[in-house]
């Protein structure tokens, strides 16, 4: 394990040290990653190419719709040479979240840290219990880690289909495509699917019909199909999206047979859905490519990529800093950073401690510390990292030089970084290390799958990491996430059978009352690693006195949607938009809708809500913001 | 600014939505549709006339006097958890609201931003027109979400929520309009303004204490004289998430009412809807006779009562034990999660720190622990006793291969069990003298009198 950019170094047991000599290693004009285009340089070009051509278009999508949350995207297009010369992402919603979690007592932060996003339901919950059982050091008893990832499985399950079908799966119907490539209608309606015998439709032209918005009935299934996940979340969890069953230590589920043999009884159909949804989401990909393979192009940047695994051994977790490479190891995904296509590290303190979020270009005030020079493990850290972290919002006017979006800019390593739930596979199977299991397989370049049979019979799939990760790849690895998370959800089931034959109940370490008493004096740092519908999510606690002093929430989409970084390299979508040729058909500058933007972007599945509250700092200093902002009143 | 957000309402000569209004100026202008063409409109049309197929009813099937009607969503200071749980629904569902599957339901178009085809300033054309006075049909407003202060993020030249923009520069430049802002222009000429979830409805978590943003409710921001074009004050559906369905029949309980054949439907003084909100969450609790036993969760995961556990149930208006959370499954008692009051204005402040008992609860459970101790027992031996056939009874025997480990009961409890069934009888017209002529005489009730084992 080695670090590119950032001037830290590992012995032979991957304990890590600063190198030697250098004055202010973490300064952002000291450690620089190697930047392929600068802005200057971009915008110069843009300027040049606007001298002579006059199809170059400055357009804002404000509202982007059909991602959850609040985003607006920026493009400059050049619709002569059908390239987008330059994007930028904007989230623009902010709630300060954080800062209402700031001063408060840790039994506050579940359910308040739950509501930073009613997208992806009960991950927050989860990831701010992980934070708080470290840093207070509770282990939860295996049943309780059992129905925590039975729960975050059958999340997936909702979280899933919701994107496939009525998010993304619009851009590729009927509707859409007849207006915005009417040449690829006829070829639709020749072209037989060869995965026809599996979802039903014989044609392209069948299954694109199919897509279509509330009338169509791949539309119509999937909405179906989120709810049966809900409801197997909601006999564990009560409520969705906030789960009124997380507490310090475990669950508060009662856990019952009828909960259990209810929860079984809804898996089986979701088998028979994975296979067609895996199905659709073959066809799609195979379909555009032949059409025109510049479509790999759309959405395409290279395989860069982060996670920090997902649902828990329920015998190797205990909750630990100290013991977390291992426990870590043992998730079912395994975590993991991917750079050129290479799997660099799959130890959650390598992950940890490359970890650095910039402000530069975001509403806030810069504010890095450095309050903690080391993680408890004696590692290096940087003042950008989230427990040295205390941005300050500061509503500003958009301004592409300065500043223009509430989403801020986490790196690793200072290099970008991608999220998604795919990311999951790609870790896992390079990695390897996954626990055994009678329906997974890593083979280090691809998963294998078992599909229990359901109505339909048993099947051997397999999920290959793709040559190119496009919005295509995106969506295909999300319709396999979907089988890899519903089998998540069998396997720990049948864990929670076991314990349940052995007569184990206990699903919570403490009781109310211990709870309360086992509240640290001392100042203490965490971080809960866990997953959401997009991939990433960490939530970095630090406790002192009893309450929390600071809470820095970092999601999926904050990664992904993150503007320019200090040395200008773009954040994933706006790469991602910037690599998409526009392949629409126009007579005319007039008819450019830009879907083919739309869909590079809504292949990450944005999720907004929680990207735009994090990082934010200290009240009161907001309010002085605010005083000299009102006037008179 | 801190005196706008804490004087109270009396006090108050404009509401705040008016003084960001008069802080913003009116707008002259939209979107020029030329030059905007067909970006962001890949399906070529707007959702609203992509689903227009069919939608033509006469007066007959329509019931009553509305053909269609918009409604406006807007996200606030929101965690989109509203939406969530309204594609959730499923009594009924949105699709079939959208599709018109019900008898009598006018055409509901929604601008949603979850759902919509068209992106960008297609996607506002809508709300521009409604604020034009040019749409073609009344509408609605629903904002999931808490209103944030944006005169505090403008003055420098900021926002904390915006959705879209407008040419409404000083100088017809293109700005971020915020929810708030699209909030304040559509409220006077709506039909309806609804409030979802705890945040539009009380402020909900984005106004807790320490919060940065002056987060408050819809209610809060347009005042308490406000009142829709059809002379209603703003409808507050609460929850943190809302049920779904809690929601999808509110709205269509008012559109029947509207199209005249519906009942008014009822609303708290809070402007929620009575029927829905009218009993506290404890009432309909699947865990309530515990409370009513003495009998309480003392761990997490425990079957019994969980007030001891952090559950403010019996003071908090909610349906969700008797409702379900999507689909009738669910609901956070019926699977052990102590009520956290997230359907009322004090949420989140004060039921803080959860997982604590409420301080209220130590007088009422130290009553029922005293009468559940003496009912407790008397139920268990009457339970014994209807546990048990009456063949069994007569046989003194109970043949079950699971072995009940029990002993047949005592000779005392024989005699209890006999004058409670005497108890019970007492009253019982088949024990009047009349002659029953219309069967012959056969076996007692209960069996062969000499029963083979």
């Amino acid at each position: 394990m080695c670090f590119k950019t950032l001037p830290v170094e590992f012995d032979e047991r991957g304990q890590a040290t600063l190198r030697g000599g250098i004055p202010n290693p973490y300064d952002v004009t000291v450690a620089k990653p190697d930047v392929g285009t600068t802005e200057e340089e971009r915008t110069a070009r843009i300027e040049r190419l606007m001298a002579r051509n006059g199809h170059i278009k400055d357009l804002n999508m404000d509202p982007v719709t059909r991602i959850a949350g609040a985003m607006a995207v920026h493009v400059t297009a050049d619709l002569e040479n059908r390239a987008y010369l330059d994007s930028h992402a904007v989230a623009t919603l902010f709630r300060g979240y954080e800062v209402i979690l700031m001063g408060r007592d840790p039994r506050d932060a579940i359910f308040v840290a739950s509501r930073a996003c009613g997208v992806c339901g009960g991950v927050h919950a989860h990831a701010a219990a992980y934070a708080i059982e470290s840093a207070m050091g509770i282990t939860p008893p295996p049943l309780g880690t059992v129905v925590r990832n039975m729960t975050e499985a059958a999340e997936m399950g909702y979280d899933n289909p919701l994107h496939l079908y009525l998010l993304a799966g619009p851009d590729y119907s009927e509707s859409v495509v007849k207006t915005t490539n009417p040449e690829l209608w006829p070829k639709a309606e020749a072209w037989s699917c060869p995965n026809a015998h599996i979802h039903g439709f014989a044609t392209m032209a069948d299954l694109m019909t199919a897509l279509n918005p509330l009338t169509g009935a791949l539309y119509r299934e999937g909405l179906e199909f989120t709810r049966l996940s809900r409801e197997m979340v909601v006999l564990l969890t009560g409520k969705y999206p906030h789960p009124e069953n997380v507490v310090p230590g475990g669950v508060s589920t009662t856990l019952t047979l009828q909960a259990l043999n209810e929860y079984h009884s809804r898996l089986g159909k979701i088998f028979d859905y994975a296979q067609r949804m895996m199905a659709v989401w073959d066809d799609i990909p195979t379909f555009f490519y032949e059409a025109d393979e510049r479509y790999q192009l759309t959405g395409y940047r290279p395989s860069n990529q982060i996670d920090p695994g997902y649902w828990d051994d329920p015998y190797a977790y205990d909750a630990t800093y100290a013991n977390c490479n291992a426990w870590g190891e043992k998730r079912w995904s395994t975590p993991g950073v991917v750079i050129g296509g290479e799997l660099l590290t799959t130890r959650l303190t390598d992950i940890n401690i490359g970890w650095e979020e910039f402000v530069e270009h975001s509403y806030y005030e810069e504010s890095s510390t450095t309050r903690f020079a080391t993680d408890p493990l004696g590692n290096p850290l940087s003042p950008y990292h989230p427990w040295n972290k205390r941005t300050l919002p500061k509503p500003g006017a958009k301004n592409w030089k300065d500043k223009y979006t509430w989403a801020c800019t986490p790196r690793w390593d200072r290099q970008v970084v991608e999220a998604g739930c795919y990311s999951r596979l790609l870790m896992t199977a390079t990695a390897q290390k996954m626990p055994e299991s009678r329906f997974m397989t890593a083979t280090g370049s691809s998963m294998r799958f078992v599909v229990p049979k359901g109505e339909t019979g048993e099947r051997e799939v397999e999920w290959r990491v793709p040559e190119k990760w496009n919005a295509f790849e995106r969506n295909r690895g999300r319709a396999y996430h979907y089988l890899f998370s519903q089998l998540v959800a069998l396997e720990s089931l049948l864990q929670a059978y076991d314990l349940h034959r052995r007569g184990e109940r206990r699903v919570a370490a403490l009781d109310p009352e211990e709870l309360e008493k086992a509240i640290p004096d001392d100042e203490r740092v965490s971080v809960g690693w866990w997953g959401a519908g997009r991939g990433w999510l960490t939530h970095h606690l630090v406790m002192d006195k009893g309450k929390i002093t600071n809470y820095q929430i970092c999601t999926p989409s904050t990664i992904n949607a993150s503007p320019r970084d200090p040395w200008d390299q773009p954040g994933p979508y706006e790469e991602a938009v910037m690599n998409t040729p526009i392949l629409e058909r126009m007579s005319d500058p007039s008819d450019f809708t830009s879907i083919d933007m739309l869909r590079a972007i809504r292949s990450f599945d944005p999720c907004m809500p929680c990207t735009t509250h994090v990082h934010t700092g200290a009240g009161e200093v907001v309010r002085e913001v605010n005083t000299c902002s009102c006037g008179g009143d | 600014m801190a005196d706008r957000q804490t004087r109270t309402p009396a006090l108050q000569a404009r509401t705040p939505a008016q003084e960001l209004l008069d802080a913003l100026g009116p707008v002259e202008r939209f979107h020029d549709t030329e030059e905007v063409g067909a970006f962001g409109l890949p399906s070529g049309r707007v959702t609203e006339d992509m689903l227009a197929g069919g939608d033509e009813t006469t007066a007959a099937t329509r019931f009553g006097p509305l053909q269609k009607i918009h409604v406006f969503w807007f996200a606030g200071m929101s965690c989109d958890g509203c939406s969530v749980a309204v594609t959730g629904a499923t009594s009924p569902s949105v699709e079939s609201m959208l599709l018109g599957a019900h008898p009598g339901l006018p055409r509901v178009v929604l601008h949603h931003p979850v759902l919509n085809m068209e992106s960008g300033p297609h996607y506002v054309r809508a709300a521009e027109q409604a604020m034009a006075g040019t749409l073609n049909a009344p509408y609605a407003v629903v904002l999931e979400g808490s209103i944030s202060d944006e005169l505090a993020a403008y003055a420098t030249g900021g926002y904390w929520s915006g959705q879209g923009e407008e040419p409404w520069g000083p100088d017809g430049e293109m700005r971020p309009v915020t929810a708030s802002e699209w909030i304040a222009r559509l409220a006077p000429n709506a039909a309806a303004m609804i409030a979802i979830g705890t945040c539009a409805t009380w402020g909900g978590i984005p106004s807790a204490e320490g919060n940065p943003t002056g987060a408050m409710s819809l209610m809060d921001w347009l005042g308490k004289d406000y009142r829709s074009t059809f002379g209603v004050p703003v409808v507050n559906v609460p929850g943190c998430p809302p049920i779904g369905d809690n929601f999808t029949e509110t709205v269509a309980a008012i559109l029947y009412f509207l199209q005249g054949f519906g009942p008014l439907p009822e609303f708290d003084e809070l402007g929620r809807p009575a029927w829905l909100f009218g009993e506290t969450v404890h009432r309909h609790c699947v865990r309530g006779a515990y409370y009513e036993e003495g009998t309480f969760a003392q761990e997490f995961g425990d079957p019994e009562c969980l007030v001891e556990v952090g559950c403010w149930g019996p003071v908090v208006n909610c349906n969700i034990t008797s409702r379900g959370m999507i689909n009738h499954v669910g609901g956070c008692m019926n699977a052990g999660g102590p009520c956290i009051g997230c359907t009322m204005p004090g949420f989140p402040d004060k039921f803080t720190p959860f997982y604590k008992r409420p301080p209220g609860s130590f007088a009422s459970t130290t009553v029922s622990r005293m009468v559940g101790s003496v009912i407790r027992p008397l139920r268990k031996f009457s339970n014994n006793h209807l546990n048990r056939e009456v063949r069994w009874d007569r046989q003194g025997a109970t043949p079950s291969g699971f072995g009940r480990e029990k002993a047949e009961p005592s000779a005392l409890a024989e005699i209890n069990h006999k004058f409670y069934d005497m108890l019970r009888r007492s009253g019982d017209r088949g024990k009047a003298k009349a002659d029953v002529w219309g069967k012959r005489d056969e076996a007692p009730s209960g069996g062969s009198p000499n029963p083979r084992i």
